[in-house]
């Protein structure tokens, strides 16, 4: 009797090896729960969230969207640079204050946040929040 | 003021710095031109290099936040904390105990303390500016000895000897004098051409003319006003390894690199002086002959 194949499945990302993604992905969406919350709060511009693939932009002007993102990640090249120079090991915040606005940078597991607010806001209170 | 005694002068605050802060670790102050001035007995390795160059990097791309002021990187085993001090970044690895208060009020107080100082002295031995009325060269060589470590002792004397010659600076009679006798000797080729150190920062690109580097219009300007001539069109470029180039200078196109003391070399000269983003390269006029007889 001749035996019937099986048709082929295609895994969905809960069946496939790497199923860790599903704690990632529940993660993720836990950090955009939080930054939402925090973006609500008085003198928070905006934030970018990056994983390895993907990334949650919410900016409240628009248009600096890309200078964000470059200083975002210029942020985290020079202080992992400096880091090293220094002989220091990973990196656990970053704080970058400039004369109208401050950008706190975290690295969070895989993902990567980085939080623009105005100067008086207390950053603290923020990168508590998050990790 | 000299450029040495001033590196002399920065380093000994970052070492009343750290004796005052025993948690801070190794410390730069990185000048606006480039150079990196290391705390004492402290060697500025290609990784520290390497950072300050990122730093700088940061630094011009932090405009959309206003600048970057202050820097604070919490790691794992410490911390990293810079700080905007006129226009000069001070930097230094802290353990993670540290108070921030306390630093920030240290530094705060005795870096621009020491750099007002120094800026004030510098100001009073500023070389003679381009509102004479015809271009004059001292009789010593303005800067012909760089490469010579002046001791705190010679530079006070230099500083001292150029402020009194400022001060005896001929009465507009005297001047009318020096000039009808320098006339005659006008068609003398220039031996003592101004110069000027400036930071060399690469540029690249399909249509970039590898034959012209890019400087501040407020350099040439000056240049062309103390060689009295019209416009430079070319300048000598001398590295510290003795390379030299002659290139086509070109106002600097990009407006947020202006006044930084930059000059911007393409990529393939730049390999052909051996000089790397960040590094130091002294900078000539080349006075052209018609203009100048």
């Amino acid at each position: 009797m001749p035996i019937k194949k099986k048709a082929p499945q295609i895994g969905t990302p809960e069946q496939v090896e790497w199923a860790p993604k599903i704690e990632v992905k529940e993660q993720l969406a836990d950090l955009r729960s939080v930054l939402e919350q925090i973006k609500a709060r008085e003198g928070v511009i905006g934030y970018i969230l990056r994983a390895e693939t993907s990334a949650s932009v919410d900016i409240n002007d628009p248009t600096k969207i890309i200078d964000y993102a470059v200083l975002s990640a210029s942020v985290l090249e020079s202080g992992e640079g400096l880091l090293e120079a220094f002989g220091l090991n990973k990196v656990c915040s970053i704080v970058a204050i400039g004369e109208n606005l401050k950008v706190l940078l975290l690295t969070i597991g895989e993902h990567r946040v980085s939080v623009f607010m105005e100067k008086n806001v207390d950053h603290d209170s923020i990168c508590k929040e998050l990790l | 003021m000299n450029e040495e005694a001033y590196n002399v002068a920065l380093k000994s605050a970052l070492t009343e710095i750290k004796n005052v802060c025993p948690d801070m670790g190794r410390s730069f102050i990185l000048m606006n031109n480039g150079t990196l001035i290391a705390g004492d007995e402290q060697n500025a390795d290609p990784s520290v290099e390497r950072a300050m160059s990122s730093l700088q990097d940061l630094a011009e791309k932090a405009a959309s936040i206003g600048g970057l002021n202050d820097f604070l990187i919490e790691a794992e085993d410490g911390k990293v904390y810079v700080s905007r001090i006129n226009n000069m970044y001070f930097i230094t690895a802290l353990s993670k105990k540290t108070d921030l208060t306390y630093l920030r009020t240290v530094t705060g107080v005795i870096l621009p303390t020491i750099i007002k100082v120094l800026d004030s002295i510098s100001l009073e031995a500023t070389p003679p500016t381009p509102l004479r009325p015809a271009p004059r060269f001292p009789s010593t060589p303005l800067k012909s000895t760089p490469h010579k470590p002046l001791t705190e002792e010679e530079a006070v004397e230099e500083t001292v000897e150029e402020a009194v010659e400022e001060v005896e600076a001929p009465t507009p009679l005297e001047a009318q004098e020096t000039e009808e006798e320098v006339e005659p000797e006008s068609p003398k080729p220039i031996t003592n051409l101004p110069s000027q150190q400036l930071i060399v920062d690469k540029f690249g690109g399909l249509m970039v003319r590898s034959d012209t580097v890019q400087i501040d219009s407020e350099v040439l300007q000056r240049w062309g006003s103390l060689l009295d001539v019209k416009e430079i069109r070319e300048i000598d470029v001398e590295t510290f390894n003795g390379k030299t180039a002659r290139c086509k200078a070109k106002v600097i196109s990009d407006q947020k690199l202006e006044g930084r003391g930059l000059i911007r070399i393409p990529e393939k000269t730049c390999d052909t002086l051996e000089v790397k983003r960040g590094e130091l390269v002294r900078v000539k006029p080349v006075v052209p002959e018609q203009e100048s007889d």
